[in-house]
């Protein structure tokens, strides 16, 4: 069985640009966090690719930030509350984009699962952790994960 | 974070100098933000400490730097579509028409950014005329943009901007998360530093001149200087192509436009304006 | 001029409709390409669809080979919005009838861009030459 190897800076490549082009406008809001910082009250995002191996990306935020995001996509204003299928939608949404750009980076050709929400990080155990990348969006943090499972 | 009034009048008068780029009052925002990574990068404390350094020991270098960073490189493929139509099915084979036996044509992309535009001409050109040998000159007074251009690779979201998919999967390869053109395209093209405000590039006399959207920056007589220098390296009955919001008509009366569907292309006239 | 734009995302519909909206579009969405068949079938006609890739139900290449393989479908141009971007993914798209392919992320001028191509921008929205 052949195994994913790391795609380091290109999760941080692939990310700012997602956050520029689809939910800034501009660069410069996604930044890396090089010590990374703990979540309080965490939501996770994930696609799973299969390609040979079958790689999981998983990205997570806390639900407050998560809320952020979902109104910047969905272009809604600073204090409008954000219901639980725009968050789950717009989460969601980010993670395929960025791991649709991801699974393109592998050697063989593959296919991507739609997103999976959820408050609860998904069991992986006996997966093995590829990559890990801290980034801050707008001051708060965001971290991308990858794994093969 | 305001700038000072003079870093102000000094950077404006420099790329005034040596570009024609008009800042006017009212640009102390894109100046301070465009001006800040260099300052970072000096270690200087703002934008004002660095200019006052600059202004202090001027080098050269640094100042092509300053006017590099206050250009704007937007630019995409097939821009406005129509030009690059007007070129494959009126222009090229009017040039053929008028001179039978024409193997091969020479192009200049005048102030070309990163090269969409010159490989946007070459890629039209392998697809309408196979057969025809094209060299293609493009320019620019930035070279950090004419570097790009020569390493023939483009980000996703740049690929996004205008290139047909049929085209993407015929020329281009993926590496990493960028897209590169290929080998037989970069070879037609040649990327190399000119100012419009100095002499042509050699590689002339052109059939064909590309220069879109860059005539916007400069004042009436810098737009006249400029078509009048182009007009020197154009082959006579060559064609010049201008930007959607530019023109030739009450500058430069060395040229006619011929209306091409929807845009112009303009000839140089068989009998010379002085 | 009308378009269906097809997303399972519906920040990403959003999105899509808002961009060709600003273009002078009237726009219909559809969360899958079942729904957007349906809309189809029940007779409602657009100059464009959007569509993405990765949905449930059918997914949007599945889309593109039902509808080209009904010739009272043939007018509609078909653009792929989608995240899935290996080469081998956009030849396989456009050999199965899309005209043109976008990926995401993308700025709202790509869009614009790609519609000047198929010659899609409403007249009145055109860039005016000076005269
Ligand atoms: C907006 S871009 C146009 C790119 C391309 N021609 C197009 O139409 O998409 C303008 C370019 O003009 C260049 N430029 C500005 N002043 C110039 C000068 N004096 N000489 C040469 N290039 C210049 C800038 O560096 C920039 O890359």
């Amino acid at each position: 069985m052949s195994t994913l190897t790391p795609f380091d800076t290109q999760i941080s490549a692939i990310a700012e640009e997602v956050f520029a082009a689809m939910i800034d406008g501009e660069p410069g809001h996604l930044v890396a966090l090089p010590d990374g910082a703990p979540l309080t009250d965490p939501v996770y995002a994930w696609v799973d690719m299969h390609a040979g191996v079958t790689g999981r990306a998983l990205l997570a935020t806390d639900v407050a930030t998560a809320h952020d995001l979902a109104r910047a996509l969905l272009q809604m204003g600073a204090d409008e509350p954000v219901g639980e299928a725009d968050l789950v939608d717009a989460f969601g949404e980010v993670a395929n984009v960025v791991g649709g750009n991801l699974k393109a980076l592998l050697p063989v050709q593959g296919t991507l699962t739609l997103p999976q929400v959820g408050r609860e990080r998904p069991d992986l155990s006996g997966a093995t952790q590829v990559d890990a990348v801290a980034l801050m969006w707008r001051g708060q943090p965001l971290d991308i994960t990858v794994w093969q499972i | 974070m305001t700038l000072a009034p003079d870093t102000f009048t000094f950077v404006a008068d420099l790329v005034r100098q040596r570009s024609a780029i008009q800042l006017e009052a009212g640009k102390e925002y894109l100046v301070e933000s465009r001006l800040l990574p260099l300052a970072r990068d000096a270690k200087a404390g703002s934008v004002d400490a660095y200019v006052r350094a600059l202004r202090g020991v001027p080098q050269q270098r640094e100042y092509d730097r300053v006017v590099e960073a206050l250009t704007t490189n937007e630019t995409s493929w097939f821009r406005d579509v129509s030009p690059f139509k007007a070129l494959t099915d009126h222009v090229v084979p009017e040039l053929l028409g008028a001179r039978p036996g024409t193997s091969s044509l020479r192009i200049w992309s005048a102030a070309c950014s990163t090269g969409q535009e010159a490989y946007t001409i070459g890629m039209s050109l392998l697809d309408s005329a196979p057969n025809l040998r094209v060299q293609i000159t493009a320019t620019d007074l930035s070279e950090e943009v004419l570097t790009r251009g020569r390493s023939g690779r483009y980000s996703q979201l740049e690929v996004n901007r205008g290139l047909p998919a049929p085209m993407l999967v015929k020329h281009f390869t993926r590496v990493g998360t960028d897209w590169e053109i290929s080998q037989r395209l970069r070879s037609q093209v040649t990327f190399s530093k000119n100012n419009l405000l100095h002499a042509p590039p050699v590689g002339g006399p052109y059939d064909v001149v590309f220069l879109r959207n860059v005539l916007i920056y400069f004042d009436l007589a810098t737009k006249r200087d400029v078509l009048r220098r182009v007009r020197g390296v154009v082959r006579p009955g060559g064609f010049l192509f201008l930007g959607a919001a530019e023109t030739t008509i009450g500058i430069d009366d060395g040229w006619e436009r011929i209306p091409v569907g929807r845009s112009s292309v303009y000839r140089l006239n068989a009998r010379r304006a002085a | 001029m009308r378009a269906l734009v097809i997303d399972d995302s519906r920040a990403m519909r959003r999105i899509v409709s808002g961009i060709l909206a600003g273009i002078g579009y009237e726009t219909a969405e559809a969360g899958d390409g079942r729904q957007a068949l349906d809309l189809l079938e029940a007779g409602e006609t657009f100059d464009l669809a959007c569509i993405d890739w990765n949905m449930p139900v059918m997914n949007g290449l599945e889309f593109v080979v039902a509808v080209r393989a009904n010739r009272a479908w043939r007018d509609m141009t078909m653009m792929m919005v989608t995240t899935e971007s290996e080469h081998g993914q956009i030849v396989r798209a456009l050999a199965a009838g899309a005209h043109e392919y976008l990926i995401k992320p993308f700025t709202p001028d790509a869009i614009r861009d790609k519609l000047e191509l198929l010659g899609l921008v409403p007249q009145a929205d055109l860039i005016e030459e000076p005269v």
